[in-house]
């Protein structure tokens, strides 16, 4: 297809509709990345599992309606606890006995859990994509809810959305407000300070894998259910693609996180509309790496110091 | 003579007399083959985090690299294996120096990121340049291995089977067996060593960060591009997901189980994996279950390795002192009694 050829008004609406769904795809992006920024916030490790725990929420979802008959609103925050839970789990299993290792035992560790539980997934929900029960769904998901510019926005997009803002204002105010997110800020800063000021430094680790294992599974189920397809492998890329995200806001940064997400988002509906939708995947990495190399401190970030035990 | 050196030049004479032994069939040869071609690559993939510190999540894509460049050039030009092999070198080598010149003055965990990367675009491109690659078709019918003596006006004598690609694997084996250790020893390696303990230190004495470490990244792309070059003259098909993430998992499992910076135990690690991952290959299916699941073993093994012995089977010292640092206990003091 040549867009140049198509008349002003179509190419109006493919304009439009690439950035609906680059908003879409961005928001799930947004809510994966804020979970990477936060863990690494904290114990300044990528942990590459949480690709995983995204997956994971998707399978939970999908569990809780077709075997339990649970409906898909309660089946949402039922899902999200049970990641939250799994995120926990990973960080006392996985991470927390190497706390005080060197960076390079415990990234290895994240890569490990992440094929691990990657594996685990295969084995107890099969390898095949599964379809996302759309019974489950409300009917008016379908429906137009809005209408502009020849582009038509359905009730889930407007879900989505919602969805997405609820949260990321939420977290916000966890963080910018509580006491947990007070404690989480000074751990972020300085994990002896705030040791020694009376916080429990492990038990913040968990809140922060709480709300990540939280926002993280929140997205897989609204990318089944969007896309109507899950799989195990579903949470490598996506991981991935919220990790470079996450390096574009600048690591460690909750704000930029949500920006590069919807950044990221757009610009890979926008390359994969207009430039070739084969290496749709390899916009973000590609992203990734130029941010990576030109500006690593991100948009919002600061620059990463080296230390040789940091966790 | 040493008992150390004694051990190794008996396994030397097993591998050499091994493919005579009654029961060896060729499938039991190929896989003796495929173990060799671990063993290279994990070798390669040794010099990054064993002997530098880096974690390197993108190896295949230099493993791709090479094997596509000895595929390419064999479909098209119908070079011989013996020119292509410094070619691939030259290729993983300069593909190693682009990538690392600019993202090895990062931190660590940027370093990783980059490289995983760095070898999803290899698979992408390998995957949608149909014009060059095939794509998913694959690139099928890649000549043999072959010594052409005609210009000499000897015989043209072509690899078939397995038993000329066991001889040829060993001599492959056996060079970057030398040229490893040789580096280990040398200025370099010990730059790299100092590098891998301490980089304030290092610094201080002298060594430049960037120039060292970019060497190290680009011998061991190298090196991944050699053992690629071998993969696709062997098999003679190539597609591009026999490059996913997974094999750069496989090989870094291994150099995690043998024991980060020790030659002998990577080789060690990549013999075991390799064993292990084909006889859950057969296993698998029995219990119905997806081949990929025995990934599963091997995520399992890294944590477990990491938690209780970060340095590997064989560890060598200095890493071993290293994975531990920090993770002394504390000497408990006694409590003062109130007089």
């Amino acid at each position: 297809m040549d867009i140049r050829r198509l008349s002003y008004n179509r190419r109006r609406r493919l304009f439009l509709q690439q950035l609906v769904n680059g908003l879409t795809i961005g928001g799930i992006y947004a809510m994966i990345a804020v979970g990477y920024t936060m863990i690494y916030g904290v114990i300044q490790l990528i942990n590459f599992a949480h690709g995983e725990i995204y997956m994971l929420g998707a399978f939970f979802a999908i569990t809780f309606i077709v075997s339990l008959g649970i409906p898909f609103f309660v089946a949402l925050p039922l899902s999200m606890a049970c990641c939250a839970i799994c995120g926990v789990l990973l960080d006392i299993v996985a991470y927390r006995p190497l706390r005080r290792s060197p960076r390079l035992a415990a990234l290895i560790t994240a890569i490990g859990m992440s094929i691990f539980l990657q594996n685990l997934a295969m084995v107890i929900w099969g390898s095949r994509p599964k379809p996302f029960p759309q019974g489950a769904l409300p009917a008016y998901f379908e429906k137009t809810a809005v209408s502009f510019g020849g582009v038509n926005l359905s009730w889930f997009h407007l879900f989505i959305y919602g969805m997405t803002f609820t949260m990321m204002v939420g977290l916000n105010l966890i963080i910018k407000k509580t006491r947990w997110g007070k404690a989480m800020r000074a751990v972020a800063q300085n994990k002896t300070m705030a040791a020694l000021a009376g916080i429990n430094v492990n038990r913040v680790i968990s809140y922060t894998f709480v709300l990540a294992g939280a926002l993280g599974g929140a997205a897989g189920i609204m990318t089944g259910a969007f896309y109507n397809k899950i799989e195990p492998t579903m949470g490598y890329i996506a991981g991935v693609k919220a990790f470079a995200a996450a390096v574009l806001g600048g690591i460690g940064s909750v704000p930029g996180a949500m920006l590069g997400g919807l950044v990221l988002g757009v610009a890979e509906a926008f390359g994969a509309g207009y430039l070739s939708s084969l290496y749709r995947d390899g916009i973000s990495y590609g992203v990734m790496i130029i941010v990576i190399i030109l500006i690593p401190a991100g948009l919002f970030g600061r620059v990463l110091k080296e230390t040789k035990k940091s966790m | 003579m040493t008992r150390g050196a004694m051990i190794r030049i008996g396994f030397l004479i097993l591998a050499l007399i091994m493919p005579f032994l009654p029961f060896v069939t060729d499938y039991i040869l190929h896989i003796v083959i495929l173990i060799f071609l671990y063993m290279i690559l994990a070798l390669g993939l040794n010099i990054v985090p064993g002997f530098n510190g880096l974690l390197d999540l993108g190896y295949v894509g230099f493993y791709g690299i090479g094997a596509y460049t000895s595929g390419l050039l064999t479909y098209h030009f119908g070079l011989s294996y013996w020119v292509i092999i410094p070619l691939a070198f030259i290729n993983g080598a300069i593909w190693g120096i682009l990538l690392g010149a600019p993202t090895l003055r990062l931190t660590g965990d940027y370093f990783a990121i980059v490289t995983f990367g760095f070898s999803e675009l290899v698979v992408l491109f390998l995957t949608n340049e149909i014009w060059l690659t095939r794509g998913p078709l694959g690139l099928p019918g890649i000549d043999v291995v072959s010594i052409d003596l005609s210009l000499l006006g000897g015989p043209k004598w072509e690899f078939i089977g397995e038993l000329p690609y066991y001889y040829l694997a060993i001599v492959m084996v056996l060079v970057t067996v030398f040229v490893m250790h040789r580096i280990q020893n040398s200025r370099l390696g010990r730059a790299w060593f100092a590098i891998r303990d301490d980089e304030v230190a290092a610094v201080s004495c002298g060594i430049k960060l960037l120039t060292y470490k970019v060497i190290a990244f680009a011998i061991s792309a190298a090196f991944g591009a050699v053992g690629g070059s071998f993969f696709a003259r062997w098999v003679t098909f190539l597609s591009p997901d026999m490059f996913k993430f997974w094999e750069s998992f496989l090989v870094l499992c291994m150099i995690v189980l043998g024991g980060m910076g020790n030659i002998w135990g990577v080789m060690i690690g990549a013999a075991i994996l390799v064993s292990l991952s084909e006889v859950l290959r057969e296993l698998l299916p029995l219990l119905g279950l997806p081949v990929g699941v025995r990934f599963l073993a091997f995520g399992l093994i890294m944590v477990l390795m990491m938690r209780y012995r970060p340095a590997g089977m064989l560890p060598i010292s200095a890493v071993a002192a290293q994975m531990r640092a920090g993770r002394t206990k504390r000497k408990r003091l006694k409590p003062v009694s109130r007089a």
